[in-house]
C-alpha cells in the first residue's frame, strides 16, 4: 500500500496547548459553574443489592431548613419515563430513581434538592427507606440458571424467554448465518477433530471500577419563559446527551443545549447518560431553577458504571506444529442490574475480536449476558476489545508453553499475512491493514528477546522468580458514526474550527489546530478550536472508541479543504488582473497565499480573508463584484470512513515475584504500537502510556470484588487499588506504521491501545514466572498474596 | 451528631481544661488526616474538635545535649524527615515519617497523630517502639509519662484518661555502633494500610560481628504493635548472621497474632511478619556498621 502525501506539521512534537491551563488548575470544570439561585441535589441510595420498596418516609427529610423538595422513584415517574438506551436488543424498563424495587447497591430511591449541597446530602440521610429484601444474585453462573433470583421477571428476552437472567445472547463466527439466525457447527467440529492438541481454559476478565480523576456531574437550567434547556455535564459526547434529553423530555433540539466544559476524563464512564442527568434536567424544568448535582468518590464507585466482567471458557484446537485450526469459546458477561446506553453492546465486540491477529479457519463463540445485583456495566477503555484479546492472547500463550515453541515463533506462524489484507476474519471483522511480522520484528529487536530470554534463565538458576511475556494485539476503531466539523476562516485572518468529538484529556485542541495550521499554512496559534456545546457545533457523536483522529480529524481536513478552495478563488480574483492566477495554481505557505513556484505574486492571509467579507471597498458605489458564491468563509464537513480501522501491536514485559512476598514488579516493559499515521508523538505515545497503566492495573491491582449480599467491598481507594507512577516501569515505546486505506491521513485510533495490549502482557510474563510452580493459568488481578501461595506450594 | 465547636487553645494546660470539661466528647487533633475523615465517615461522634496545632509545646521538636530526640505530639512528619540532623541520628523515624500517606498528608500528619489513633497497623509505631520511645501526657493532675510499648491497648484504643494530652514523644540518644530500620508489607507501592510492619533497633559489638542489644516491634499482625521481646532475646549476645537473624524471626511469626481480613490472610501476614523482621535486622545491621 502506497503511503499518502502528508500536509506540514504532521509528525511534529507539539506540546499540548491544553496542558497549561489544565495544570495550573484553571480550567473550569461542571463543578465550577454557579448559577444564581441555583439549588443543588443529593440522592438516596438503597444499601442493600435486592429487594422491593415498602416504603419511604421522607418527612424528616422535608422538615429540615433549606429542602426545597424530595421527590421519591414513584414521584419521578410522574413526569420522567423509563431512560432511552441505543441498543436494539428487548431491555428492560430503568428509571433515574427506583419505583418500586431496588436492583444494586447503590441504586437512587429518592432525591432532595436543596439550597446548598451538604443540607440536600444530610437530608437525604434522614430519609428512611423500609424494603422487603429479595435473594440476592451475584454469581454469573447461578444468574445464567436463574438461581436464587430473576432480576426482571416481566423480560421477555432475545431468546423468547422470561423469567429468565440471560439479557442478551449472540452467536457468532463460523457457520453462523445472522440474517438466517441459523448455526452450522460442522467447520468447529471438524477443527476440534483433528486437532493434535487442544487448549481449555476458564478464564475471567474482571470488573474494573473506571475512576476518572472527576467524578460525574451536571448543572440543568430551564429558563421559563424562553422555554430553553441549558446542561453542562461531565459528559464525553454532549450531542447524544442533548438527544437523549429532549427524547425523555419531549422537547426539540433547538431547545436544548449541552455543554461539556472541561471534562476531567471519562474511560468510557461518561458515554452512558445517566439517571441523576436526567433528575437534574427534569427537577429544574419543574421548579424553574438550576439545579446541580456533583457525584462523590463514594458515589462514583457504585453509581457510575463499571467494565468488562466477562468469563471465557476457552478451546484452542491446533496441531502439534503450531497451526491453529480453530478457536472455540463461551463467554458469559456479568452485565450487572441494568441496561444502560451501551451495555448490551460491549460485550458483543468481545465476540468480534476473537481472531486477534491470527489467521483462524474456524471460530465458534456464544456470548450470554446476564444480569446480576451489581452496578451496571458499559464502556471502559477498550470496551469489550481488551476482553477478546485477554482471551486469545493468553490461549496462544497457553498453547506455545503446551508445544514448548517459543511464542512469538507461534504467533509468526499464525499470523494474518500482510498479502490478504483487507482480511475478513472468522469472527466477522474486516481489517483494513496489518503487518504484524514487522511490529513483532521490531518488539523482539527492542526487548533484545533472546537476552532477556539468557538473562531469565539465569535469574531462576538463582532461584529468583523470573518471567517473559508476550502479547499481539489488535483494535477496532473509527466506529461509532459519522463525524461533523466546520472551519470559518475570519475576517481578521484567524481561524475558528468546529468538533463534534468531545476531547476530555486527548488534546484535540492541539491536534486539530495543528492539522488546520499546516493544511492554511498559518501558525497554530491563530487557531481556536471549539468543542463540547451543542449550541456552537452543530453535530457530533463525542469522543469514544479511539475514532477522534480518524473521523474527527478528517472531517476537520475535509471542512478546512473547502474553506481553502473558496479562499483560493478570492485570492485568484485579487491577482487574477495582474497575473492571471488561477485558484488552483495557488499555495498557502508561512501567512501567504501565492503562485505555486513564483512567490512574489501572492497575497497575505489577512488582506485574502478580509477581501472576503468586505471586498475592496466600494468607492464607485457599484460592488467590487464577488466571486460566484458569495461572501465570507466558512464551510463544515460530515465524514465517516468506509470501514473500520484496526491499529496492532506488540508488548513484551519482564517481570520479577518476590519470593518471600509474592510482590510482583514489572522489570521491563517495551511496546510497539501501530496506529497508522501518527500526526502528534507526543500526545499518541500519552495515549499509550495512559493505556499502559491502565492495563498494568487490571492486571496487578484493581478489582470490583462483591460479597455474595452485593455488597461492594472496593468501594474506595483504601480497598480499590489503583495503579501510581511507582508501581510502573519505565516505558520502552516504539512503533511501525500501516497506514489504513480507509482515511485520507492513514491514521488509525490509539486512545485504548495500551490498555488491551499491557493486560495479557503482564499476565503472561506473570505465569512464565511461576511455570516452575506448575502454574499454566492464573487470573487477574495477581495479587501478592495469590503468588505467594503458589511460591509457597499452596492452592491457587 | 455533627460537631458543635472548634476550639484551638494555645497552652497544655487551656487544652486539658476543654478535654476535662466535655470528656470524649472533645477530641484532640493535630493535622487532621485520621479524625476529620473518622468524623466526615460517621465512624466516630465528635463534639467538639480540638485543634492543638495552637500550642507551641506540642508544635516544636529539640536534639538535646544528651543526644535525645523530643517531638511535639503535633509536629508534623515533613518537618522531620526535612530536618538532616534528625535524619542522620534517626533514620528508622525517618523511613516511618516519609511512609506515612503521601506528601501533603505528610505534611500535616504527626506521629503524635498516629499514635493517639492507635491502629493496629500504623506505620510509626513499630518505629517509636523499638527507637524506645517515651510518651509524655498531661492531665488535670500534672504530666505522667508512659513507655510507648504500652501507651496502645487495643485497635483505636490507648491509655490515654479523660482529660488526657499527649504533649511529646523523647527518644534516647541512639547507642554507640547501633542502627535501626522500618519496613512495611502493602499491596501496591505507596500510600496503603500495611499489612505487616517492623522495626528493628540493633546494637552491635565494637567490632560490628555480635548483637549486644536489640529491639523489635511488629505491627498489623496483633490488636497492638507489638514489642518482641524474644526476638530481642534471640538477637542479643549472638553473632550477626543468618542463622541468628532466621532464629529471631522465628520469634517475631510465633509472637504474632494476626487476622484475616482484605488486606490479608492471618497466615501470610504471619509470614510477613518474620520476612520484614529479616529485612529490618539485616537494615539496621547495616546502618550501625556505617555509624
Amino acid at each position: 500500500m502506497t503511503s499518502p502525501t502528508l500536509p506540514k506539521l504532521i509528525g511534529a512534537r507539539i506540546k499540548r496547548r491544553e496542558d497549561p491551563r489544565l495544570i495550573q488548575g484553571r480550567g473550569t470544570y461542571v463543578d465550577d459553574i454557579k448559577l444564581a439561585g441555583m439549588l443543588h441535589m443529593a440522592f438516596k441510595r438503597s444499601d442493600i443489592a435486592h429487594g422491593r420498596i415498602v416504603s419511604i418516609d421522607t418527612s424528616a427529610a422535608e422538615a429540615m431548613e433549606g429542602v426545597e423538595c424530595v421527590l421519591t422513584g414513584a414521584q419521578l415517574a410522574e413526569f420522567l419515563g423509563p431512560m432511552p438506551i441505543l441498543t436494539p436488543f428487548p431491555a428492560p424498563p430503568h428509571y433515574a430513581v427506583a419505583t418500586d424495587t431496588v436492583r444494586y447497591a447503590g441504586e437512587p430511591v429518592a432525591v432532595v434538592v436543596a439550597t446548598d449541597r451538604y443540607v440536600a446530602r444530610d437530608a437525604a440521610d434522614a430519609i428512611q427507606v423500609e424494603f422487603d429484601p429479595l435473594p440476592v444474585v451475584v454469581d454469573p453462573d447461578r444468574a445464567l440458571a436463574g438461581d436464587p433470583a430473576v432480576l426482571h421477571p416481566d423480560l421477555t428476552n432475545i431468546l423468547g424467554q422470561t423469567g429468565s437472567n440471560i439479557a442478551l445472547y449472540v452467536p457468532a463466527g463460523t457457520g453462523f448465518d445472522p440474517v438466517a439466525g441459523t448455526v452450522d457447527n460442522s467447520a468447529i467440529d471438524a477443527a476440534f477433530a483433528n486437532a493434535e492438541v487442544v487448549i481449555s481454559q476458564r478464564m475471567w476478565n474482571q470488573r474494573l471500577v473506571p475512576n476518572a480523576m472527576e467524578p460525574r456531574g451536571v448543572v440543568a437550567h430551564w429558563e421559563p419563559g424562553k422555554d430553553t434547556l441549558t446542561v453542562w455535564s461531565s459528559t464525553q459526547n454532549p450531542h447524544t446527551a442533548r438527544n437523549t434529553f429532549c427524547g425523555l423530555l419531549g422537547l426539540g433540539q433547538d431547545q436544548v443545549r449541552v455543554i461539556a466544559p472541561e471534562v476531567g476524563g471519562g474511560f468510557g464512564a461518561k458515554i452512558n447518560i445517566y439517571g441523576e442527568d436526567y433528575v437534574a434536567c427534569a427537577v429544574s424544568r419543574r421548579l424553574g431553577l438550576p439545579v446541580k448535582w456533583i457525584e462523590d468518590r463514594s458515589e462514583a464507585f457504585v453509581a457510575t458504571t463499571h467494565g468488562r466482567d466477562i468469563v471465557a471458557d476457552l478451546e484452542i484446537a491446533a496441531k502439534r506444529d503450531g497451526t491453529i485450526l480453530g478457536l472455540r469459546v463461551k463467554l458469559i458477561a456479568d452485565i450487572g442490574a441494568y441496561e444502560m446506553l451501551l451495555t448490551a453492546l460491549v460485550p458483543t465486540l468481545t465476540n468480534g475480536m476473537l481472531s486477534g491477529v491470527y489467521d483462524i479457519p474456524a471460530i465458534r463463540s456464544e456470548l450470554y449476558e446476564v444480569f446480576t445485583n451489581k452496578t451496571p456495566t458499559d464502556a471502559y477503555r477498550g470496551a469489550g476489545r481488551p476482553e477478546g484479546i485477554y482471551f486469545v492472547e493468553r490461549g496462544i500463550d497457553m498453547l506455545a508453553r503446551e508445544l514448548g515453541m517459543d511464542p512469538g515463533e507461534l504467533r509468526r506462524k499464525n499470523f494474518i499475512k500482510p498479502d490478504k489484507f483487507p482480511f475478513m476474519t472468522q469472527a466477522g471483522n474486516q481489517y483494513d491493514s496489518g503487518n504484524y511480522e514487522a511490529a513483532l520484528d521490531l518488539a523482539l529487536k527492542n526487548a533484545n528477546w533472546e537476552g532477556l530470554k539468557r538473562e531469565r534463565d539465569a535469574a531462576r538458576a538463582e532461584g529468583r522468580v523470573v518471567g517473559l511475556g508476550m502479547s499481539f494485539y489488535v483494535e477496532i476503531c473509527g466506529i461509532g458514526g459519522w463525524e461533523h466539523a466546520s472551519v470559518t476562516v475570519h475576517a481578521d485572518g484567524r481561524i475558528t474550527a468546529t468538533t463534534g468529538t468531545s476531547p476530555h484529556g486527548q488534546g484535540h485542541e492541539t491536534t486539530f489546530s495543528t492539522l488546520l495550521s499546516g493544511q492554511f499554512g498559518v501558525p497554530a496559534d491563530r487557531i481556536t478550536i471549539v468543542h463540547g456545546d451543542t449550541a456552537m457545533v452543530k453535530a457530533g457523536n463525542g469522543t469514544l472508541g479511539s475514532r477522534s483522529q480518524v473521523s474527527g480529524g478528517t472531517a476537520i481536513m475535509n471542512a478546512g479543504e473547502k474553506v481553502k478552495g473558496r479562499m483560493a478563488e478570492f485570492a485568484a480574483f485579487m491577482l487574477g488582473a495582474e497575473a492571471e492566477a488561477k485558484a488552483d495554481e495557488l499555495e498557502f505557505v508561512d501567512g501567504r497565499i501565492q503562485l505555486a513556484g513564483t512567490p512574489s505574486i501572492g497575497k497575505t492571509f489577512e488582506e485574502v480573508a478580509a477581501f472576503a467579507y468586505m471586498g475592496a471597498g466600494n468607492a464607485a458605489g457599484a460592488g467590487m463584484g464577488y466571486p460566484e458564491g458569495g461572501a465570507g468563509l466558512t464551510d463544515e464537513a460530515f465524514w465517516e470512513p468506509a470501514g473500520a480501522t484496526f491499529p496492532f501491536g506488540c508488548h513484551i514485559a519482564m517481570v520479577e515475584v518476590d519470593r518471600d512476598t509474592g510482590e510482583l514488579a514489572v522489570k521491563k516493559l517495551v511496546a510497539i504500537d501501530d496506529c497508522g499515521t501518527v500526526v502528534n508523538p507526543l500526545i499518541v505515545e500519552g495515549q499509550v502510556h495512559g493505556g499502559l497503566a491502565q492495563g498494568i492495573g487490571q492486571a496487578l491491582l484493581e478489582g470490583a470484588v462483591y460479597d455474595e449480599d452485593g455488597q461492594l467491598l472496593t468501594g474506595s481507594f483504601m480497598d480499590y487499588a489503583m495503579p501510581r507512577a511507582s508501581d510502573l516501569p519505565r516505558f520502552e515505546l516504539d512503533k511501525t506504521t500501516t497506514v489504513s486505506p480507509h482515511t485520507p491521513l492513514g491514521t488509525k485510533g490509539i486512545g485504548e491501545a495500551g490498555t488491551i495490549g499491557s493486560t495479557p502482557c503482564i499476565v503472561n510474563a506473570a505465569v512464565d514466572a511461576l511455570s516452575p510452580f506448575g502454574v499454566t493459568h492464573l487470573d487477574m488481578p495477581l495479587r501478592p498474596e495469590l503468588l505467594w501461595r503458589i511460591i509457597q506450594g499452596g492452592a491457587q | 451528631m455533627a460537631v458543635k465547636d472548634y476550639i484551638a487553645p494555645s497552652s497544655v494546660d487551656d487544652a486539658v481544661a476543654v478535654l476535662s470539661e466535655h470528656g470524649a466528647d472533645a477530641r484532640p487533633f493535630a493535622g487532621g488526616t485520621d479524625l476529620i475523615i473518622q468524623v466526615r465517615e460517621r465512624r466516630r461522634q465528635v463534639g467538639i474538635m480540638l485543634d492543638v496545632k495552637k500550642i507551641p509545646e506540642l508544635m516544636e521538636y529539640s536534639i538535646g545535649a544528651d543526644g535525645s530526640l523530643r517531638v511535639g505530639a503535633a509536629v508534623a512528619c515533613a518537618r522531620l524527615y526535612n530536618d538532616a540532623e534528625v535524619a542522620r541520628r534517626f533514620p528508622a523515624l525517618i523511613d516511618s515519617a516519609s511512609l506515612i500517606g503521601g506528601i501533603q498528608i505528610q505534611s500535616r500528619a504527626s506521629l503524635g497523630g498516629n499514635l493517639c489513633n492507635s491502629s493496629p497497623a500504623g506505620d510509626s509505631i513499630p518505629t517509636l517502639i523499638a527507637l524506645g520511645a517515651t510518651c509524655e501526657i498531661a492531665g488535670r493532675g500534672g504530666r505522667r509519662t508512659v513507655p510507648v510499648e504500652s501507651f496502645c491497648t487495643g485497635p483505636g484504643a490507648n491509655v490515654l484518661q479523660p482529660g488526657e494530652l499527649l504533649v511529646s514523644l523523647t527518644f534516647p540518644a541512639p547507642a554507640a555502633n547501633s542502627g535501626a530500620a522500618f519496613e512495611r508489607f502493602i499491596p501496591r507501592n505507596e500510600m496503603d494500610i500495611a499489612v505487616a510492619n517492623a522495626a528493628a533497633n540493633v546494637t552491635l559489638s565494637a567490632d560490628g560481628a555480635t548483637f549486644t542489644a536489640a529491639r523489635i516491634a511488629i505491627g498489623a499482625v496483633a490488636p497492638t504493635a507489638l514489642l518482641v521481646a524474644e526476638t530481642g532475646a534471640a538477637l542479643a549476645g549472638k553473632p550477626v548472621s543468618a542463622d541468628t537473624i532466621a532464629a529471631a524471626a522465628a520469634a517475631a511469626r510465633a509472637a504474632a497474632r494476626p487476622i484475616t481480613d482484605m488486606r490479608g490472610s492471618a497466615d501470610q501476614r504471619r509470614h510477613l511478619a518474620g520476612v520484614l523482621v529479616t529485612r529490618v535486622i539485616e537494615k539496621a545491621v547495616e546502618r550501625a556498621r556505617k555509624a
